[in-house]
């Protein structure tokens, strides 16, 4: 589960992701991110609803060892991949179409990173029920990706993420289920 | 001729000094013990009785050590900035067994509200969006005279409810 949250967390907050690739924001309506969390085993339900213009102004006024400049300051040290190297990465399987990036199969889940049309789709799938499946925009991995060194690009990710509508994450295991979306409403029902 | 003047004043005076509070402002504290015999006290602060006082409050006695939260005040004041703009709406709700949280923004007013021990417990706070970020000043101080002044914001409104069980204060600006 540990690593379904950080895979779910990182790509939802860090790159935005929309299930809905087609619908499209129409002009002048306020965006709202919502996130909900359901553990029923617990009885427990949490809803975040929150205005992008909040979540931007968050990010824009973070301290500058984690934002500068509105770019995302990140350092990977001597592990992992390098914003810049992502960005290298990226430019090559842009371009590459439709191609399953990652698989790995082991004895308790799958995890599938593909290009599909218009977006990056991760699927992990656990033997136990578990089920995450997160979709990228290309757009805006090419927004986060804009700036330059190892720096993510927040005000075009978050523009970008404005223009987008319908769900971003979810996440379902047999304990709890987490959806992530965006759309116009200020209730955080999301029709569901 | 003095006993107008004597008139004057003795009807003058008061109703000057009761203008004066009702144009300014008017804490209400209002407390009830449950059960029998349960005392209630009310004591109604005048808003520039109450800033007058905070003036005199030294600031250095209420330094806080902010330490790394301190870096994260402008932020802060950014969110509520963009909160203060954001349409009204539901920001959180937490609803578990036993208790409920819903925090939730109002025109310039933002609402907590905690529902616990099946209905037992509640408390609702209304903070007044405008100000409240000037609360704690560049240099990680609480000001109690700004912290005051912030109720001029909240006038005519309940800004503290608490009911646990019988017991009830409720804490209102006119």
């Amino acid at each position: 589960m540990n690593r379904t949250w950080i895979v779910a967390g990182t790509l939802a907050l860090g790159f935005g992701v929309v299930g809905a690739p087609g619908v499209r924001a129409q002009a002048g309506a306020t965006p709202w991110l919502h996130v909900r969390v359901e553990e029923p085993s617990r009885q427990s339900k949490v809803s975040v609803n929150l205005p992008l213009t909040v979540v931007e102004a968050a990010i824009k006024a973070a301290p500058e060892k984690i934002v500068r400049d509105g770019r995302f300051q990140i350092s990977c040290g001597h592990h992992g991949l390098s914003v810049a190297e992502m960005r290298k990465v990226w430019a090559e399987l842009k371009n590459a179409g439709d191609i399953d990036l990652v698989t790995v199969e082991d004895k308790d889940e799958t995890v599938k990173v593909a290009r599909k049309g218009d977006l990056v789709q991760v699927r992990i799938s656990g033997k136990d029920g578990e089920e995450v499946r997160v979709d990228v925009p290309v757009g805006l991995v090419d927004a986060a990706l804009s700036g330059e060194g190892d720096e993510i690009e927040v005000g075009a990710l978050v523009r970008e993420l404005s223009k987008r509508r319908g769900d971003i994450v979810q996440v379902n295991d047999k304990d709890s289920k987490v959806r992530v979306w965006i759309d116009e409403s200020n209730a955080g029902n999301g029709g569901k | 001729m003095i006993g107008k003047l004597l008139l004057a004043g003795a009807v003058g005076v008061p109703a000057l000094t009761t203008a004066t509070v009702a144009a300014t402002g008017v804490a209400w504290v209002d407390v009830r013990e449950g059960g029998q015999g349960g005392h209630r006290i009310v004591v109604p602060v005048p808003l520039l009785a109450a800033e007058l006082a905070a003036s005199f409050v030294p600031e250095k006695q209420l330094a806080q050590e902010m330490g790394e939260a301190l870096e994260h005040l402008p932020a802060a004041r950014e969110v509520l900035k963009a909160l203060a703009e954001c349409p009204d709406g539901e920001l959180v709700r937490v609803e578990e067994e036993d208790e409920r949280v819903l925090v939730e923004k109002r025109g310039d007013t933002l609402r907590i509200q905690v529902h616990g021990r099946g209905g037992q417990e509640e408390v609702t706070v209304n903070l007044p969006l405008e100000g409240i970020a000037d609360i704690i000043g560049e240099d990680g101080r609480v000001s109690p005279l700004r912290a005051v002044r912030l109720l001029r914001h909240a006038r005519f409104s309940t800004l503290v409810e608490v009911k646990d069980g019988d017991d009830h204060v409720k804490i209102s600006v006119f």
